[in-house]
């Protein structure tokens, strides 16, 4: 053995294969993560194999089990009791699992890529374009999220699709700010000197230098969207905008006659409410546990490193933070 | 400063044109008009136009909106409710208050707790304690703000019977209200009476509301306490042998502020521009439910009139905060 060689290995870390492997085993070790992990997978299976699971289809009604008054608690045929006209409360909490992750996608996917597109263009080219593409989303945020996805929906019409559109178009302006910041960051650093100083294209640059680069904050991201996303959703629901067919139970949908029955039938509130808790939770959990694993402060470093910020930038990243906490939730 | 300042506010302006422009253009892409939503089932084509006609529904587009402008932007005038008649600032006078009243109840809420308890969880730093409030924080977070509604609703008025569910005083009581702040009212009418009607109905909506931002300012305050603990200063502080109370209170916490005092602000400027499940939850007046309901009733005055009004308060309080944290920052406060 060479001494060279004994140097290297002893300097190496014996883990060191990349930031994705190293985020990965950080977030192995990590005890929220896993148990967020754990609670999507769940839903995912519940919601995969729903017509196994469900002891009813979602919209079947048994007015035998309804009886004279509205809504008997759980029993042995229902377990979580029967809703207003009937329904199986169990059955229909199970189909709505498929709703409810298949929004937080769609209306993630919507948002972020509408998002990622102006954002990466602003950051990149910024100057002129910058400002109109920053100033538009000002604008979008100046107007209450709730109220412009309100107002979406009465365009559209009520339905599963038209909330999902509509709390994706209000993610935008959260995901272009946030890869703007990213891609203005990555933009200074040594790396797209030498790429643009060999001649490379910007395009290209954007492409293969910047974006790739700029994808963890934006991974965060996403994933403590989906959560708000789910919540946003299920809000639109409650305010009575979601699917109006039988057969789709949505979760939020399903709370809003909930408050006529409070007196006799709590359970029908608790239900589809925990539920949304649960999943929201999965997914809080493993954005934290990501944000965590992913931040290149914590990689491969022991001790504490920070540079100098000037005042501004700590103003900038605080806010930056608490767009992150809040993740336009609605109130 | 006083560039900054003016900075900001003639950036105001274009954001503000970019309001007024979406809202217009965009209830116009509503599906039915202000007069279908009006006279619902009974509308007849006469009746239409004549509500338009009365409204000036009936002019080219670009006319409308040039009289919006006009209108609102020098001669400050909303319009009036197609819905209720009644002049759109007349309303905002009312309701605004009921939002500003919920908001601040749920600031305090939150700030009363979420800064000792970020503040407990960092001094704790990896205890079970510590643990603990992450996970409260996390699920505070996680639970949609009109289910933890009307489960608050469900334990604290139907269960118990301790608090109203609805509204912000009791329907039958007759009480005075000069600023429509029901709060100060009863302060100014000095009716112990009135206080506490008016607190008791503000609770539950006020710790609805408030679990999000309370959960939010814990995590900020103890990410930026243990920030600030490991700075060179506070361990100077503490080897020249100050006390540690006053090394927390001095040293610690003055510059743990910064980011929190900033994270409150923002988030009462998203509090403030309505909450409508919470207002929905609780049928609480405010301005978020009339604006979610004037969009069902394609009510074109208070729509264009409420929005861009809330528009303004959102620019402003933002920029207020940034103003703020520049005269708390002595690091931007003398450059």
């Amino acid at each position: 053995m060479t001494v060279a060689q004994i140097d290297v290995a002893d300097v190496l870390p014996a883990s060191s294969g990349g930031l994705w492997h190293d985020a990965w085993s950080r977030l192995r070790r990590n005890p929220g993560a896993i148990v967020g992990c754990f609670i999507v997978l769940s839903f995912v299976v519940i919601a995969v194999f729903a017509p196994l699971i469900a002891p009813y289809p979602p919209e079947q009604v048994n007015l035998n089990a309804l009886g004279t008054s509205c809504c008997p608690g759980p029993s042995a045929q229902h377990w979580l009791g029967v809703d207003q006209v009937g329904r199986d409360e169990l059955s229909r909490i199970l189909y709505g699992a498929r709703f409810s992750l298949v929004i937080g996608v769609v209306a993630v996917s919507a948002g972020l890529t509408l998002g990622l597109i102006l954002g990466a263009t602003a950051g990149y080219l910024g100057g002129f374009t910058d400002s109109v593409i920053m100033r538009s989303m000002d604008v979008m945020l100046a107007i209450p999220g709730l109220l412009l996805a309100i107002g979406i929906v009465a365009a559209l019409g009520p339905g599963l699709w038209q909330i999902m559109i509509a709390v994706g178009i209000t993610n935008v302006p959260v995901f272009a700010r946030l890869l703007r910041g990213s891609v203005l960051s990555q933009r200074e650093q040594d790396f797209v000197l030498a790429a643009r100083s060999v001649g490379i294209r910007k395009r290209s640059i954007l492409f293969s230098h910047i974006l790739p680069n700029s994808m963890s904050p934006l991974i965060v991201g996403a994933t403590l969207a989906m959560a708000t996303a789910i919540i946003d959703v299920a809000g639109l629901g409650f305010l009575g905008l979601g699917p109006q067919d039988p057969g789709t139970p949505e979760w939020g949908t399903m709370l809003t006659q909930v408050d006529l029955y409070l007196q006799s039938a709590p359970f029908l509130a608790i239900a589809p409410g925990v539920a949304i808790v649960l999943l929201v939770l999965g997914f809080n959990l493993i954005g934290d546990g990501l944000r965590e694993a992913l931040d290149p402060k914590l990689r491969g470093r022991t001790g504490r490193f920070k540079a100098s910020k000037s005042a501004e930038e700590s103003l900038d990243e605080t806010r930056a933070a608490a767009f992150n906490q809040e993740s336009g939730e609605f109130g | 400063m006083l560039r900054f300042i003016v900075r900001r506010l003639l950036l105001l302006l274009p954001i503000l044109f970019g309001v007024s422009l979406l809202v217009f253009i965009w209830i116009r892409l509503l599906p039915g008009g202000p007069a279908q939503g009006l006279l619902g089932e009974r509308a007849t084509p006469q009746s239409i136009a004549q509500i338009n006609r009365q409204f000036g529904l009936n002019r080219p587009i670009y006319v409308q909106y040039w009289r919006y402008l006009d209108e609102t932007v020098i001669h400050l005038n909303l319009g009036t409710s197609i819905s209720s008649f009644r002049p759109v600032t007349d309303e905002i006078r009312i309701r605004f208050p009921a939002t500003v009243e919920l908001a601040l109840g749920a600031m305090i809420f939150a700030v009363s707790f979420g800064i000792p308890l970020g503040i407990l969880a960092a001094k704790k730093y990896g205890s079970a304690f510590d643990h603990g409030s992450l996970l409260a924080s996390l699920i505070g977070i996680s639970i949609p703000i009109f289910f933890l509604g009307l489960i608050l609703k469900y334990i604290f008025s139907v269960r118990l019977g301790w608090l109203p569910s609805i509204g912000r005083e009791d329907v039958l009581a007759n009480y005075s209200h000069p600023t429509n702040f029901y709060i100060l009212d009863a302060i100014i009418e000095r009716n112990p009476a009135q206080l506490w009607d008016a607190i008791r109905h503000l609770i539950l909506p006020a710790i609805a509301l408030g679990s999000i931002p309370l959960a939010i300012i814990a995590r900020i305050t103890r990410a930026s306490v243990l920030d600030v603990q490991n700075e060179d200063y506070v361990r100077t502080a503490r080897a020249k042998g100050l006390p540690p109370r006053q090394v927390d209170s001095r040293h610690v916490l003055r510059n743990a502020m910064l980011p929190i005092s900033t994270i409150i602000g923002l988030q009462t400027g998203l509090l403030l521009s309505g909450a409508v499940l919470t207002e929905t939850v609780f049928a609480w007046p405010g301005i978020g439910s009339w604006l979610k309901d004037a969009i069902f009733s394609r009510d074109y005055p208070v729509l264009q009139g409420g929005i861009l009004f809330l528009a303004v308060v959102f620019v402003v309080v933002n920029l207020l905060v940034d103003i703020s944290y520049a005269i708390l920052n002595p690091r931007i406060r003398l450059s």
